[in-house]
């Protein structure tokens, strides 16, 4: 089996083996499944130190014949673009495990097998080069986390569950008919193919609605972001974790994989549209943000501001794109990129953090809360790094991905710009509104002052993410190098039109 | 010479993660002579590299650290830009820093917070020499937003006090209304200069004139973004509210932060980008009103004030003010010149304040004190120097620099100069009054102290008064010395361009300018001066002279007292229209539009319609055998009918 | 030399699974007779058994070269011995779920599995059937032995009524279908199927001829419509499923099922394929309408067998899409679809059955609260069946639509495509309500699984099965085109 396969399979199988450890034995299971992410971990860092950035082709490639019938098969590969989020999803994964560590108490086993699962599966998503194994990744990896939301999840989880598996399910139908149709054009599912199959004006159109349905329910982008609050809210700490850092990325790769190549003439003519609901989705779901009560929808919906940005990086590249100068589109496309996976460290950071005061106080509205610096003081301190960070402060790697979009935006439309930079005003006003409230200020609830501080598995946990935004912040560079042929090919593929 | 400059930067940074991380272990005394000690390092090659650069006229160093990120052709770097402006910078951040933190042994001798106090200054020291070493925007906006993170911490440092933690949100989101405009000019910069880098934005400036952008002026444009930002940190109404806030942070960081250094960062910044300044008359004119108005409108609300601290911040206010007219007026090196005494005088008197309220345990309305010149004689001088400097007393350091200002304003060609000249030689009275009217109510006339404090009152320890000789000395001399070659001997010359032809008020300047000592007798003869006695002169009548007048003269003009203490009622404004509109169009948009539209209605309402036909359809399953019977005949019968019509012509089928 | 019957050996090797079904129908009904109250799990060994040599004389005859005896009325071919095979192991691994059934209900007796045999013959005469008598034949055959089956259970009144109900239905149906076979039968002026097609193909076909087939397809069409259940014949499913014993329901959910898709084959691709256009059109129409009544419908169901009739009939929808196409993979898609729904439905049954007790049913969706926590291995299993239903990859189901939507878009359906996914995902939903209530719900009555042994592990491996061909199903799909 080569190294990418391992990365799928070594999960999936970890996690069955940990199902039939059962939950009996959870300590087994605790120590089973977490030595299992990181040595998934480590040899996923393999992709990254024996990856070539000077081409855009695909790398680590495994083909093997799957279905013949329809000359499927399991075609996997990784390139710029798809392997920074394998990194993410294994090294989110390992956090996710230890967070759960004593926290999940019921049914542990189950649990950690379920994340082992989804990591698996995730990175299939992000490593398949054939659609039809794309699909099928993407769509089993909703089982997973609707068990995750339905069984640890909150009081009113089965709601929060069935309305995320079936929004998502219905997003994603529809690009399973495209795909369908793109075959019986060109007579072959694999996504390179595909990438050069060409289509007539009004096919891309309907191919580029499809893919959208079931790219911007995942993202998730205004106005199908509806699930992501309840979900966010219902799951537990772990899920909202890997639903944000990770699920949410898998709409914003689609864009970059499937919507831009596929469809370049398409996504040239709805361009606006997007942008103009990505800017909704920053302003609009800013000021929703800002009057929340509770800190994990807060923090959903400042999610869903900053993916906005993610998908107003992408499809501003064709107002950005300069002949003389290609800067503006590229700062776009990457800044894209970075922002996904510096929103994977920041929201994953702020969810953990809402998941310490919750394991404690059994509580998530912010009424509950004020004056925990005075009981926490260390956990302050990665509290309020994180919601700089998730205000995009520099030298955090939230800035990052804002700058680069934002600078893109002034290139393409100044007025997106305008609106896309208000972001930090608004961002900060909801985050740091909400850190007043709950960190500074006297102690109104007694409750808190018997808080007491973070123990070391939580250190451990908060302190690898604050190291990871820091360093993205203030050198991005080698993020960004390994992106660049990737990226600039995609930008060629996006520029030329199919019609 | 890079290494210097590295380890200048470098030195406070370690300070500031050794007192942050172990400051506990290591206690007090280690942290804080750890901490003192970098900045030391930093003060002496700050002196060093002003030697180098600005005595010897070395050449300027630019160059990048290492690449931040690299995207296709633009490359972005962190990197230094030292030269005589940086110089200067250095020199007047590391002194005062230095200074801050000495006094800070004394000040916040009996805080919990001490060795984390240490680390946050000495973190702001690092972050405001990386903004004004910064070769490029990037990195002028991380040091921008770096000292602002610094100084949210600093005024929320007392988080148990709801005013501290409202008042340091306040400022931190002021100044982000202030880096949105900041950011879309930097954006705009990038647009058509195609970097980041001062140097190759400057160079490429040609090819932005005659481009128009909103219908204007596309420089014009992008100045008044970049001076948006400088508003913020420069606090220039009305993005002002914020500074008189952060005064419930510690005295020490209003001092350091909110009074020498970091609220002239916008003025630093201007100069900075002298070259694109220069090119938009609108945008210069526009700076010289905001810095004519906050100068005088501020001053005004110094002499309501009763808390003093609050008084020593409005003048903060009204000088930046000052700084911004002289950069308006394209006399970039006077507002830097102005810069650097005020740093000197403001920061003095600011400590003087904090000896004060030490030794009032934390008293600062100016009410209840008086008298406290026998009581604190080297704070009192130091004070007296102080104030002399700021209402620039003949030679003393305000004196220079805040005549030249008045002058360029004088020779300014702009429109509205006239106005704006008028406004600051008020200024002048106002400042005079205002500061002389604390300094008597605090030193002379009898005191009205409560005789628990008046026991054990005495003058500050060492730590605390050796800083304020340190700092009155440069507050008296700086000027005298620095005047002639700052202003006209080229110090500065390498870092501002000033296009002469259209901007004449500095070689109008150098034209009358006869020395630094020919000032001082010449000053009897200009309008300034006698403003200042008259100033001083009314101060004494009101808080000495003749108390009672002070209520007579309030009682009289109560709408005007009124409009004064009610702060020209920015913070209601704020209050009202932002706050309170903002949270209730984010509640509008969740409860009615996101909750209730699309929610509601769109995603749960088509499932709900979903069940509805369901249960619509359901009934036809009656149980009753000869109703299926029916159904299935019936339906045979439509299907024949159908059958019988339709042919072979397929359904809903797309040739392709 | 045609009409004539010969009866050498050679030519009956060709019905021999289903000579020798019918002979030991005979031995175990006489047997059965004379075994005393002991001893009568035996009928129930002999009837696997009997399945089991039948299935493999089945087996050993793919390949066999095409061959028409009984003067052209019986044919043997690939896709005759292969829905056999498969219909013999549907029905051992049903007779495994039925038997815990029985004994829990105490509905054990020799009759069953001697009724489920003749229907099983029935059944196979109808795959086998090549003139429009033996067809009917065995469709008779095989609803008569399906009503009694159900009244079974004698001292349920919803079982009466259920059969009752199938039963006037059924007759109705087929008495249409003859009515059809007799229309076809006048125009052509002959019973065997491949005379059918040859007159059907003519190219100088009039249109009063034209007129008469089509009405007779309308008929035919009917008659199948109803076995499959398709909408607006739908009827009786429902009410049949529920009342029905759960172990008769599962067999009718699933072995007939591919008898009646046999049928259609028989009658209107390799009859009236020619014809193809003019019964297309209704199928797409009767497929759509039972996709949308079977998802939407079943939102309301609270009885887990009633669910998943409709279920069953939104299924029924997809398989017809296959014929709509009018192609040979579109057909092989069909019989896959086919396939993988008996499997899917039999492993859903078998876990209701694997929670029957005496005098519980466990046909509420609220008796599987907590499931998941009793016993979370055969939750998994209804988990990955239920999944499997709604389409969700990487399970079998989802290939099964897979294949269908491919050929229809193919076949330029889009829009059918698009509305029968949309249908799809809705009806995803009342699947998850079953998961819901094993997993995120809590136990109210403590569930025990009294199921023996053997009927554990066959329903482990009927899911599993799910799961593994659902992995690679690339031969199932090679496999149900070939039959074509």
């Amino acid at each position: 089996m080569e190294l990418l396969s391992l990365l799928i399979w070594l999960p999936i199988f970890g996690g069955a083996l940990v199902i039939f450890i059962g939950n009996e034995r959870a300590d087994t299971a605790r120590w089973l499944s977490v030595a299992i992410s990181v040595l998934v971990f480590v040899m996923s860092l393999s992709l990254y130190t024996g990856f070539d950035s000077a081409t855009h082709l695909m790398q680590f490639v495994e083909k093997a014949s799957w279905i013949s019938q329809f000359n499927i098969n399991y075609h996997i590969g990784v390139d710029g673009i798809s392997m920074p989020l394998i990194i993410l999803t294994t090294f989110s994964t390992i956090l996710v495990l230890i967070a759960g560590w004593e926290v999940i108490q019921k049914r542990t086993a189950h649990y950690m097998a379920a994340f082992l699962m989804m990591e698996g599966l995730i990175i299939g998503v992000f490593s398949s080069l054939d659609a039809i194994l794309f699909y099928a990744f993407w769509e089993a990896s909703l089982i997973p986390m609707l068990l995750i939301i339905g069984i640890w999840g909150g009081d009113n989880r089965v709601y929060a569950a069935v309305k995320f598996f079936l929004y998502t399910f219905l997003g994603s139908v529809f690009m399973l008919v495209s795909l369908i149709y793109m075959y019986n054009k060109g007579g072959s599912f694999s996504i390179l193919d595909m990438h050069n199959l060409s289509l007539t004006a009004i096919e891309q159109a309907w191919i580029f609605w499809a893919f959208f349905m079931a790219f911007a329910v995942k993202v998730p982008m205004f106005p199908v972001h509806t699930w992501l609050p309840d979900a966010h809210v219902q799951a537990p700490t772990g899920g909202s974790v890997i639903l944000a850092a990770i699920m949410l990325k898998m709409g914003g790769y689609g864009f970059f994989r499937f919507s831009l190549p596929i469809t370049p003439d398409a996504s040239l003519q709805f361009s606006d549209v997007v942008i103009a609901l990505s800017l909704i989705a920053i302003v609009y779901i800013g000021f929703v943000a800002l009057v929340q009560r509770d800190m994990k929808k807060l923090i959903a919906y400042s999610s869903i501001s900053h993916m906005g940005f993610v998908t107003l990086g992408v499809f501003a590249l064709f107002l950005a794109y300069r002949p003389d100068s290609a800067e503006g589109a590229l700062l776009g496309l990457e800044g894209a990129m970075v922002q996904m996976i510096s929103h994977g460290f920041i929201s994953a950071a702020m969810f953990l953090v809402v998941g310490v005061l919750y394991d404690r106080l059994h509580s998530r509205e912010i009424s509950t809360y004020g004056g925990v610096i005075n009981s926490m003081p260390k956990f302050t301190g990665f509290a309020v790094l994180f919601a700089m960070a998730n205000a995009g402060l520099p030298g955090t790697s939230g800035f990052v991905g804002e700058f680069m979009v934002i600078l893109a935006a002034v290139q393409a439309n100044i007025w997106y710009a305008v609106l896309a930079a208000t972001t930090l005003i608004v961002g900060a006003a909801y985050t740091l509104w909400m850190v007043k409230r709950v960190f500074w200020g006297p102690i109104t609830n007694p409750a808190v002052e018997t808080l007491n501080d973070i123990n070391g598995r939580e250190f451990f946990i908060l302190a690898t993410l604050a190291l990871a935004v820091l360093i993205m912040g203030l050198y991005p560079q080698p993020v960004i190098e390994v992106m660049h042929a990737s990226i600039d090919h995609l930008l060629n593929q996006a520029l030329t039109s199919k019609l | 010479m890079e290494n210097i400059y590295l380890t200048i930067a470098l030195a406070p940074l370690v300070g500031a993660i050794i007192a942050g991380f172990f400051g506990g272990m290591l206690g007090r005394t280690a942290t804080h002579t750890i901490t003192i000690l970098g900045v030391l390092v930093s003060t002496v090659l700050a002196l060093y590299v002003f030697n180098h650069h600005v005595i010897e006229q070395g050449s300027i160093f630019n160059q990048n650290l290492y690449t931040w990120m690299q995207i296709g052709s633009l490359n972005v770097s962190v990197g230094f830009l030292v030269d005589n402006l940086t110089s200067v910078m250095l020199v007047v951040v590391s002194f005062v820093s230095l200074m801050v933190h000495i006094y800070t042994i004394g000040y916040m001798h009996d805080d919990d917070g001490y060795t984390k106090f240490f680390s946050y200054i000495s973190l702001f020291t690092f972050s405001m020499f990386m903004l004004v070493m910064s070769n490029n925007f990037m990195q002028l906006f991380f040091g921008w937003e770096a000292v602002g993170l610094v100084s949210y911490l600093l005024i929320g440092f007392w988080h148990h006090k709801e005013s501290a933690v409202e008042a340091n949100l306040k400022a931190f989101l002021v100044n982000r209304v202030g880096d949105f405009g900041f950011l879309l000019g930097i954006g705009l910069v990038l647009a058509f200069s195609g970097s980041l880098d001062y140097m190759e934005v400057f160079s490429s400036l040609d090819k932005v004139v005659g481009q128009s952008l909103w219908g204007a002026d596309l420089i014009t444009v992008i100045c008044l973004l970049l001076f948006v930002g400088a508003m913020g940190k420069s606090a220039q109404v009305p993005l002002h509210v914020w500074l008189p806030g952060s005064m419930e942070g510690p005295t020490p960081i209003s001092a350091l932060i909110h009074a020498a250094t970091m609220v002239t960062a916008g003025i630093f910044m201007v100069s900075r980008m002298s070259p694109m300044f220069e090119l938009s008359d609108v945008a210069l004119t526009v700076v010289m009103v905001i810095g004519a108005i906050t100068a005088l409108f501020m001053g005004l609300l110094g002499i309501v004030q009763n808390d003093i601290k609050k008084v020593v911040a409005y003048s903060t206010l009204s000088q930046l003010g000052y700084m911004t007219v002289a950069l308006g007026v394209s006399a970039y090196s006077v507002a830097i010149f102005h810069l650097m005494t005020h740093a000197f005088f403001k920061a003095l008197l600011f400590l003087g304040a904090g000896s004060v309220i030490v030794a009032m345990h934390h008293e600062q309305d100016i009410r209840k004190m008086g008298g406290l010149r026998k009581k604190m004689p080297i704070t009192y001088w130091t004070g007296l120097i102080g104030t002399l400097a700021l209402i620039g007393f003949p030679g003393f350091a305000g004196f220079y620099s805040k005549d030249m200002i008045i002058e360029a304003v004088h020779f300014s060609s702009l429109p509205y100069a006239g106005w704006v000249y008028y406004a600051v030689v008020a200024g002048v009275f106002i400042t005079a009054f205002y500061s002389f009217r604390m300094f008597f109510l605090v030193f002379h006339g009898e005191s009205r102290i409560d005789h628990h404090t008046e026991k054990h009152l005495h003058e500050s320890a060492p730590s605390i008064t050796f800083p304020l000789i340190a700092l009155a000395i440069p507050s008296a001399v700086i000027g005298y010395l620095t005047i002639d070659p700052m202003l006209f001997n080229g110090w500065l010359d390498n870092a501002i361009t000033v296009d002469a032809a259209k901007h004449a008020s500095m070689t109008e300047l150098s034209k009358m300018f006869h020395g630094a000592a020919a000032m001082i007798p010449h000053a009897v003869y200009t309008v300034p001066f006698w403003m200042m006695v008259g100033g001083i002169a009314a101060a004494w009548i009101f808080s000495l002279y003749r108390t009672q007048w002070a209520t007579w003269v309030q009682s009289k003009f109560q709408g005007i007292n009124y409009i004064l203490e009610s702060l020209y009622g920015f913070d209601r404004f704020n209050e009202i229209v932002f706050v309170g509109g903002v949270k209730k169009l984010g509640n509008f948009l969740w409860k009615v539009s996101d909750a209730g539209l699309i929610d509601k209605m769109v995603v749960n309402g088509s499932a709900r319609l979903i069940g509805f036909i369901g249960s619509v359809v359901r009934p036809i399953q009656t149980g009753y055998v000869y109703h299926y019977a029916f159904f299935m005949i019936f339906s045979l019968l439509i299907i024949l009918t159908w059958a019988l019509f339709a042919g072979d012509n397929p359904l809903l089928q797309i040739e392709f | 030399m045609m009409n004539t019957f010969q009866f050498d050996t050679a030519s009956l090797l060709a019905a021999l699974p289903e000579i020798f079904l019918l002979s030991s129908i005979v031995v175990i009904l006489l047997l059965d007779l004379f075994l005393t109250k002991g001893f009568k799990q035996v009928t129930y060994y002999l009837t696997q058994a009997s399945l089991f040599i039948t299935g493999l004389l089945a087996f050993n005859l793919i390949g066999h070269p095409e061959t028409i005896i009984l003067g052209n009325s019986f044919v043997l071919d690939d896709m005759a011995s292969v829905f056999k095979v498969f219909m013999m192991g549907a029905a051992m691994v049903a007779m495994v779920y039925s038997r815990h059934y029985l004994t829990q209900h105490s509905l054990f007796r020799g009759e069953y599995f001697v009724l489920v045999l003749l229907s099983i013959l029935g059944m196979m005469v109808m795959v086998s059937g090549y003139s429009l008598l033996t067809l009917y034949l065995g469709l008779e055959i095989l609803s008569l032995s399906l009503y009694t089956l159900i009244a079974i259970a004698r001292k349920r009144s919803s079982a009466i009524e259920a059969a009752l109900k199938y039963f006037v239905l059924g007759a109705i149906a087929s008495g249409l279908l003859l009515y059809g076979m007799s229309m076809i039968y006048g125009i052509s002026g002959s019973l065997n199927i491949s005379d059918i097609a040859a007159f059907a193909s003519d190219a100088n076909l009039g249109s009063r001829e034209t007129l008469i087939i089509n009405f007779g397809l309308v008929f035919l069409v009917i008659g199948i419509a109803f076995k499959l259940g398709a909408v607006p014949f739908h009827m009786w499913v429902p009410d049949v499923y529920q009342g029905s014993p759960t172990s008769v329901t599962m067999f009718i959910s699933t072995v007939p099922k591919i008898a009646a898709v046999a049928m259609l084959v028989r009658l209107l691709i390799d009859g009236l394929g020619s014809m193809h256009t003019y019964w297309s059109d209704l199928f797409m129409i009767l497929a759509l309408l039972s996709i949308a009544l079977g998802s939407v419908v079943a939102l309301m169901q609270t009885n887990i067998k009633r669910m998943l009739a409709y279920s069953t009939i939104s299924h029924v929808g997809f398989i017809m899409l296959g014929f709509v196409t009018g192609v040979i993979t579109g057909y092989g898609a069909a019989v896959f679809y086919i396939l993988v729904y008996v499997l899917m439905s039999l492993a859903a049954f078998g876990v209701i059955i694997l929670l029957n007790k005496k005098g519980f049913e466990a046909d509420q969706i609220s008796d599987y609260k907590g499931l998941s926590k009793s016993s979370p291995w055969f939750a998994l299993m209804m988990l990955v069946v239920m999944l499997s239903m709604a389409g969700v990859p990487p399970f079998i189901g989802f290939y099964s639509k897979f294949f269908i939507l491919q050929q229809v878009v193919s076949a330029g359906f889009i829009t059918v495509a698009i509305i029968a996914v949309v249908f799809a995902v809705i009806s995803a939903y009342y699947y998850l309500q079953i998961i819901k209530s094993m997993y995120f719900n809590d136990a109210e009555q403590e569930l025990t699984i009294a199921a023996p042994m053997d009927m554990k592990l066959v329903l482990s491996i009927n899911a599993v099965l799910i799961l593994v061909v659902g992995l690679f199903p690339d031969f199932w799909m090679k496999l149900s085109i070939s039959l074509f």
